[in-house]
């Protein structure tokens, strides 16, 4: 990265963190829901974008999260900070244990695996006792948008610097040729089995984390929107629009997209989601690899860009 | 010697299909040995059983005198196996030197944590296969030649003992060949027992110190490669039966 490069995100980081001193109460709401979507994206982008594994799983992550938070404070009347470690912890031995077995799939199968998993939790949450079964949790409401706006900008500003340091690490180098080419990988030496396992478990200590700062922050939870599949769906979305298997693409996909869904929900009310799907699909068809790519070829292309992607992809 | 590596009764069955057959031989250190035989004679599968992406059906392999049956493909790798692949399998979009990198980086003895060495170290893989010019590129932008000395400079940075080629020379001209049996050559001289399989009857009589044939699945000829050429089992399998 270069010196100006460096400069441009410090800056961005700072305009960001005074939000909640310049910006309206609107702004800081939107503000914490665009950061922990970004924060999702990036978590998803672990495994996704770097690893190459599409998992549909990440929103179970999610709940685990939320959960770990919601059962600590209201049924053991334990801190936040307790809750965030305890949902952690559900997160990674959900990982381990769930990703030995499916991240022997590859491509579809594997989506599909983990396609299943969020519906399997939210049925089996339904039913325990201690989560409050399908009537849900209710958390002691704090009410202090701010923090939880810097609370959500310091997860994904973590989760940001994890992402690059892996660009320049043995293990990232290592999840990248699992992507490119899994059986070219195993024979340099690199254990794909355990790279994988800690790369879904990485992927989904960031999205826990997300998940209990959200629960705190909503107060409520029910095993419908914990375990909620179209959240996956939305973080695969952010991270792909924005450029997958690179550091800064997923956020900058997730701010996008979230601008642009509040935009379209305030302005066109009824028919929003419709407007969203059309964005959504052009964005597809003229830059299937993401706002980076664009951004790195356009300047030599020019506007050629776009019929080349329509080329190049027969559509 | 002990040898470097030794595969003794190797056998491998696809549902009933017996792909290797009861295959021994072994790979003294330094040496280059030739594996030659007609389209699905089980060279591939070999080469695939020795760095275990594929498990034996029955047979033993020594590496340095230890059995490596039990062992992972990934762990064959970090003992010093390192190979190529026929249908090359480069990571697209790294650039050439990062692809280098990967292999020195895992690779033998679990390679080298610091990413500014192993690509260095890459860097000198490139150079001694004659890629040093390109080392930006993306590895997908490579053209068949240059892919064919990219997979040599991926295994070369694992620093292995054995190095088993799978077809590197395969849609080559005959410049290029003669530069690959030099990159070849230039391996061995740096201590490295080599396995290669090879469709260019010229090239790898040339380059191998001995040659072995499989044909369907079985060893049929082992020996100097002047004897081995010369032999009417070894003739009768790549051209027929001569007609009296």
């Amino acid at each position: 990265m270069k010196a100006w490069q460096i400069g441009l995100v410090l800056a961005a980081l700072v305009a960001l963190a005074g939000v909640p001193w310049y910006g309206s109460d609107v702004l800081i709401q939107f503000g914490i829901n665009a950061l922990l979507m970004a924060v999702l994206a990036q978590g998803w982008n672990i495994i996704g974008g770097y690893t190459g594994y599409a998992s549909f799983g990440n929103s179970v992550f999610y709940g685990l999260g939320s959960y770990g938070v919601a059962i600590a404070m209201v049924q053991w009347h334990l801190p936040f900070a307790v809750g965030m470690v305890f949902g952690v912890l559900l997160a990674v031995v959900f990982a381990v244990l769930l990703g030995i077995p499916v991240l022997r799939l590859k491509g579809h199968y594997f989506a599909i695996a983990t396609l299943a998993l969020a519906q399997v939790m939210t049925a089996i949450v339904s039913n325990v006792g201690l989560a409050g079964q399908n009537i849900g949790l209710v958390l002691p409401p704090l009410n202090n948008d701010p923090l939880f706006y810097e609370l959500s900008l310091g997860l994904l500003t973590v989760a940001t610097l994890t992402i690059w340091g892996l660009t320049r690490s043995r293990f990232g180098f290592g999840l990248i040729a699992i992507r490119e080419n899994e059986e070219g990988a195993v024979v340099m030496g690199v254990n794909t089995t355990l790279y994988k396992v800690l790369a879904f478990a990485l992927s989904g200590i960031f999205s826990a984390l997300a998940g209990g700062i959200h629960a705190y922050w909503i107060t409520f939870l029910d095993p419908a929107s914990a375990f909620d599949i179209s959240l996956n769906v939305k973080m695969i979305i952010m991270a792909v629009f924005g450029g997958p298997g690179t550091v800064l693409g997923p956020i900058v996909g997730a701010f996008t997209l979230s601008a642009v869904s509040e935009f379209l929900s305030s302005e066109v009310t009824r028919i929003a989601g419709l407007f969203f799907g059309v964005v959504i699909v052009v964005a597809v068809v003229l830059m299937p690899r993401g706002l980076a790519d664009l951004f790195r070829r356009m300047r030599k292309m020019g506007w050629s860009y776009f019929s080349e992607n329509i080329r190049a992809h027969r559509l | 010697m002990t040898p470097v590596l030794e595969v003794r009764n190797a056998t491998r069955h696809f549902a009933g299909l017996v792909a290797v057959d009861d295959v021994s031989f072994t790979l003294a250190p330094g040496e280059i040995l030739g594996l030659i035989g007609p389209n699905g004679a089980g060279k591939t599968t070999l080469i695939s059983l020795i760095s275990g992406t594929h498990d034996l059906s029955a047979g033993e392999i020594f590496f340095q005198g230890e059995s490596i049956n039990h062992l992972l493909a990934f762990r064959r790798a970090r003992l010093g196996i390192g190979r190529t692949f026929q249908i090359m399998r480069p990571f697209p979009v790294m650039s050439v030197l990062d692809n280098v990198a990967v292999g020195a980086l895992f690779g033998r003895g679990g390679g080298q944590p610091k990413l500014a060495v192993a690509r260095e170290q890459a860097r000198e893989c490139l150079e001694f296969v004659g890629l040093g010019k390109i080392i930006d590129k993306r590895a997908d932008e490579l053209g068949g030649p240059d892919r064919k000395r990219l997979e040599l400079a991926k295994a070369l940075a694992m620093q292995p003992q054995v190095l088993l080629c799978d077809e590197v020379m395969a849609g080559l001209n005959h410049v290029e060949i003669d530069e690959v049996i030099d990159v070849i050559r230039k391996v061995r001289d740096l201590g490295i027992s080599i396995l290669v399989i090879e469709h260019v009857i010229k090239a790898i009589k040339s380059l191998s110190d001995r040659l072995l044939v499989l044909h369907h699945g079985e060893k049929i000829a082992d020996g100097t490669p002047d004897a081995v050429l010369a032999d009417p089992i070894v003739i009768e399998a790549y051209l027929g039966k001569k007609r009296a």
